[in-house]
């Protein structure tokens, strides 16, 4: 093995992408995991955003997260997206009928499934992308993709890349998708009608008066050798929040940090949130069961198809987490009844 | 070797035990660590030291004590101070076996070693085959090159496994290539540790024929002791001690070359005595280095085959150099 093994994080990371391992194929909450690998933003759209959201004028925004400008009269007929949240948001948008190409992954809304598959959406085979004859094509915005944006729009195709980590990135590639489609109104409406769907959620979380809400703790269980949760920049972070569950690691600024298993006992939370492949295993391990809600049962299955996207379902997924820790809540009554940090 | 350095080697080995049971990314008074190992401590600090720590610890001397047995019988064999488990490909051979276990969801604990076992066996063949190719299986640096293209081979096999099978077992497998004790725990290390204590046991037993064997093959013939056999033999045990270790751990590489040196510069100068003495020095390094492997960046974890290859590299790099 001499040399090979001991490759960096970053190489680990990439292998696991190169492999499709990661993310988006049975446990998409990875998708959370794109931003560790090495994200590169440009701060220029978020801040086109913003000004955007107080003058409500739709066409502000000039580029995307690699920096590369968006054409204004782009009005792209053939688009290929390499994201399952792209695909499901231009399926809503109304423009399933101009995608001409999707990646093995994207399973959402059913229609999109007759589209052809053109393989991975991380470093993806341009030779598949050009074959479906695109005007667009749309990327996450992960570092690996930086080159295949190149070649794309060497090759005369314009690209989009946007990343989508909180909630309000969503709203953004949204907007972005909108303006590219001809209708950024509708973009816009779109992405402010999910986040306010989840506002709704955590108003419901929330009481007007009286004491505060229980809210029970919770840690995500991300990837287990090394030890991944959720932190702050995840979508999930807020999604959890909302429903009315403290994130145990939500101190922690990364959208997915590396923490130690000690450290996860220490914090004791009064649920572990697992993916259907891994909740099951962790009952079993002897080294998770030091934790007390893996002792005790407390391990709630998420369903990864639903929470695992920054997708135009986040509100709900928001509303499914909250009736999944309300219901296990009500069966364990002793626990879930403190802030614990 | 005289009484006071096996005294040396075992507080080295109780020092870093302690200080590995002591220390973590959570960190607790030396009071809350007493207490928790009697069992009467808080029950998070209880639960850390006792069911994450200990059996970490315990399976840290365990994986140390097989590669440091493994590389000082694999060096007295191929009489070339460079041989080791990692460098030459047996590792890998090993990895292999494992990794194909656990693709046909074979995970117990007893079974998984014997396959990473039949893997190293085959990379041993592999690796004397193509150093005879090369016509010189006795040149230290022929041999290393073949355990290289051999480990080479077998990670390209590593990776092809991993992309068919989905399986998130196997996908973790990639950290773990790369050398873990995240994994402990009592069952895993009960198995770890029978068959390293076989293996070691066998060693020492047939420590003597190595020696006899050093005398040249007509002189051992001689004194009753078949050359191509007890060559096999003691590639077949140090097979079996550097498996197991990578069936517990993945791949940690160098302490095999480092730790037999540190016995032979202590003094140690029989076969028997080395080995032990490796077995001892080993288990140090390895519970050594993954208390760095833990605390450096915590609450981040460095892989442990990271943390020995940076001393292993630079050390063998002065071996090569002093061989040429």
């Amino acid at each position: 093995m001499a040399f090979v093994g001991y490759a960096s994080r970053p190489q680990l990371s990439a292998s696991l992408v190169r492999f499709g391992l990661l993310p988006l194929r049975k446990e998409p909450v990875l998708n959370s995991r794109y931003r560790t690998i090495a994200r590169i933003t440009l701060g220029v759209s978020l801040a086109a955003c913003a000004r955007d959201a107080h003058t409500g004028a739709p066409a502000a925004v000039r580029v995307d997260d690699f920096g590369d400008t968006i054409p204004s009269t782009l009005h792209a007929q053939r688009i290929v997206s390499l994201s399952p949240v792209t695909t499901e948001l231009l399926f809503a948008l109304g423009a399933g009928g101009r995608v001409v190409g999707r990646t093995h992954w994207d399973s959402y809304p059913a229609e999109a499934r007759v589209v052809p598959d053109v393989g991975d959406g991380m470093q993806p085979n341009i030779e598949a992308v050009l074959g479906a004859r695109p005007d667009l094509v749309v990327l996450y915005a992960s570092a690996s993709n930086r080159s295949a944006a190149r070649r794309l729009r060497q090759a005369g195709v314009a690209t989009i890349a946007m990343h989508q980590d909180r909630a309000d990135d969503f709203r953004r590639t949204a907007r972005v998708l909108g303006l590219a489609l001809g209708d950024s109104a509708r973009g816009a409406a779109l992405g402010d009608r999910v986040l306010a769907e989840i506002q709704a959620v955590r108003t419901s979380t929330t009481r007007a008066d009286g004491p505060p809400a229980p809210r029970p703790s919770i840690f995500w269980h991300v990837w287990d050798a090394p030890v991944y949760t959720i932190g702050s920049s995840s979508y999930l972070d807020e999604l959890v929040s909302a429903a009315g569950a403290v994130n145990i690691f939500g101190d922690r600024p990364e959208s997915a940090p590396q923490v130690s298993l000690e450290e996860v006992v220490r914090r004791d939370p009064d649920f572990v949130l697992a993916g259907p492949t891994s909740a099951p295993k962790l009952l079993v391990n002897p080294a998770w069961r030091a934790v007390r809600a893996v002792r005790e049962g407390r391990v709630l299955v998420m369903d990864t198809a639903l929470v695992g996207r920054p997708g135009i379902r986040m509100g709900e997924a928001a509303r499914w987490i909250r009736t999944r820790l309300d219901s296990a809540a009500a069966a364990m009554p002793r626990k879930a009844n403190a802030v614990k940090r | 070797m005289r009484p006071r350095v096996w005294a040396l080697l075992l507080t080295a080995l109780v020092l870093s035990a302690i200080a590995a049971i002591a220390l973590g990314s959570v960190s607790l008074s030396p009071a809350a660590v007493w207490d928790a190992l009697r069992g009467r401590g808080a029950p998070d600090a209880e639960m850390i030291v006792r069911v994450l720590r200990l059996p970490r610890v315990v399976l840290g001397i365990v994986v140390g004590a097989g590669l440091g047995m493994s590389g000082a019988a694999l060096q007295a064999n191929l009489r070339n101070a460079l041989a080791e488990p990692y460098l030459l490909g047996v590792s890998g051979g090993a990895a292999v076996g494992a990794v194909l276990a656990t693709a046909l969801s074979v995970t117990s604990p007893g079974v998984v070693p014997l396959a990473a076992f039949a893997g190293s066996v085959c990379a041993v063949v592999c690796v004397l085959a193509v150093a005879r190719a090369a016509r010189g299986p006795g040149d230290a640096r022929v041999l290393v090159m073949a355990g290289v293209v051999v480990g080479a081979f077998a990670n390209a096999a590593i990776m092809i496994v991993m992309a068919n099978v989905p399986d998130q077992s196997v996908r973790s497998a990639l950290w773990w290539m790369m050398g873990s004790l995240g994994d402990a725990s009592w069952a895993g290390v009960r198995w770890t540790a029978g068959y390293v204590t076989v293996g070691g046991l066998l060693l020492l037993v047939y420590g003597r024929e190595i020696e006899i064997l050093a005398l040249g093959d007509e002189p051992a013939a001689a004194l009753g002791v078949d050359p191509v056999s007890a060559t096999r033999r003691i590639f077949l045990i140090s097979s079996l001690l550097a498996a197991v270790t990578v069936a517990a751990a993945g791949l940690v590489g160098f302490v095999g070359l480092v730790v037999p040196a540190i016995a032979r510069s202590l003094g140690a100068r029989t076969v028997r005595g080395t080995i032990l003495a490796s077995a001892l020095a080993g288990a140090s390094l390895v519970v050594g280095a993954d208390l760095v492997a833990r605390v450096a960046r915590a609450p981040a974890e460095l892989p442990l085959g990271a943390v020995t290859a940076l001393v292993g590299v630079p050390f063998f790099l002065l071996r090569l150099r002093r061989l040429s």
